[in-house]
């Protein structure tokens, strides 16, 4: 799992690699902290090359979003395939962000 | 100081008291703002704005000139710094009014209620303005009240009045009394209106808790009323156990939409739609859930289930299902994949056999 994080246009880029699993998510966490650190500008998850997203994964996103929206900002899911929108629909995620 | 203003050697001094001043003012300026708008936050008191500003150097050597020798020192002068507090509603004045009386002392013979100085048959500028100072003491400043329209009305006279020097007719400034007449009485609408609504929402609340439902039309009040009892958490938790899944809390009002594009009228309707549908929506919940391990559910899961079966059983097909998806998330494209993903997974369920035959 590769985690990059970009500053662009004011926003916040979260570029997410791989596959969003339980035993990836703690070093994604740590590799996301600079999000959480925010001060009110808007969090564009990159999901162009996810392969997978687990419980753990979705729990990542919603602590993102919690936070996000704490200081003002909105979180954008990016690039998000069939299989992973599934995830989230099934899950009534997809009520809870937004997508682009 | 203005190009024109001349002073005499009374109103200079007065001058120099305020720029030697200017410093403490500004800080009495913020600290006055911030008393009143913690004190009116506590109150749950919701006012369009709350502006503070120290008199500018231009304005007071304005006022100088022309009453100068009515002050004996800057002190007299008591809206050096002014803070003003719009409201919504005309009854809110009285109760910004009430707070500013708990956190600051008044000077009463300084005050005055503009509202009350019109006669019967005339009207004009309205406002409450207070004379206050800090408990903690020092110098008064000013705190005018008033309502949005109020500040509409004197923010546009103040601007004509003082903007050219020719007096003006008696017959535009009637128009103006007559415009004053008229925000006057939709305030009052406004107000009237907020008591009926209030009283509305209460009727429907109590409706909702006596489970008459069937008596209550669908709406943004109602339907907030009725979440209120929980009506999906038995979906919700059943489909939660699927996987042992925890329920993260969302707001459900974004469904009111979908629930209104089906034809549900009343709550009453609401309610049939959840009985009507719940064992199918756990079925399709359940086909889904039960290959995955994923153990976290928000709470419009079960909601969102139902709309789905809802939109199947009434043979809404590909394009009812994406609209449920529009509607919630915003159109887009790959809202027709979710929808040929559900429909797909939909036709192995029980219902959907029964529908196809």
């Amino acid at each position: 799992m590769k985690t990059t994080i970009q500053k662009q246009d004011g926003n916040l880029i979260a570029i997410l690699e791989g596959r969003l699993d339980t035993a990836a998510s703690q070093e994604v966490e740590k590799a996301i902290q600079p999000l959480y650190d925010c001060d009110g500008q808007d969090v564009i998850i990159d999901c162009t090359n996810m392969e997978y997203i687990s419980s753990s994964g979705l729990r990542i996103f919603l602590g993102i979003l919690k936070n996000t929206k704490a200081k003002g900002g909105h979180v954008y899911i990016k690039g998000i395939s069939d299989d992973i929108r599934a995830v989230f629909a099934m899950t009534g995620f997809i009520n809870l962000f937004e997508f682009k | 100081m203005g190009k024109n203003v001349t002073l005499d050697s009374h109103g200079e001094a007065l001058m120099q008291q305020y720029r030697e001043r200017r410093p403490s003012l500004e800080l009495l300026a913020k600290e006055a703002y911030e008393v009143l708008s913690s004190a009116l936050r506590e109150q749950g008191i919701y006012v369009t704005a709350i502006e503070y500003r120290v008199k500018a150097e231009n304005s007071l050597a304005g006022k100088l000139e022309l009453k100068g020798a009515k002050y004996k020192s800057i002190d007299d002068i008591t809206d050096l710094v002014g803070m003003r507090v719009i409201t919504f509603y005309t009854d809110d004045v009285d109760k910004v009014a009430a707070i500013a009386k708990s956190v600051f002392d008044i000077d009463w013979k300084e005050s005055v209620d503009k509202r009350k100085l019109h006669q019967l048959d005339s009207f004009g500028y309205n406002s409450l303005h207070y004379i206050c100072r800090m408990k903690s003491g020092g110098p008064r400043f000013e705190l005018q009240m008033r309502t949005g329209l109020q500040h509409v009305w004197s923010t546009i006279e103040h601007d004509i009045r003082y903007k050219g020097d020719v007096k003006i007719p008696r017959e535009y400034a009637r128009q103006f009394s007559r415009l004053a007449g008229m925000l006057e009485l939709i305030d009052d609408e406004f107000s009237r209106l907020r008591m009926v609504l209030t009283d509305y929402r209460r009727q429907i609340r109590s409706l909702v808790k006596d489970g008459q439902l069937d008596e209550v039309p669908l709406s943004v009040d109602s339907f907030r009323s009725y979440l209120d009892l929980a009506p999906f958490d038995r979906l919700n938790k059943r489909i939660a156990a699927v996987n042992q899944a925890e329920i993260y809390p969302v707001s459900l009002m974004p469904f009111l939409p979908v629930l209104e594009s089906f034809g549900l009228v009343t709550l009453g309707d609401v309610q049939r739609f959840i009985e009507e549908n719940s064992d199918e929506a756990y079925q399709l919940a359940l086909s889904q859930l039960a290959v995955t391990d994923l153990d976290i559910l928000s709470s419009s899961a079960a909601l969102q289930y139902l709309c789905l079966v809802h939109v199947l059983k009434h043979d809404g097909g590909r394009e009812g299902l994406k609209a449920i998806f529009d509607t919630i998330n915003g159109e887009s494209v790959a809202n027709a994949a979710l929808a040929d993903m559900m429909l797909e997974q939909a036709q192995t369920l029980p219902f959907m056999q029964r529908i196809g035959n």
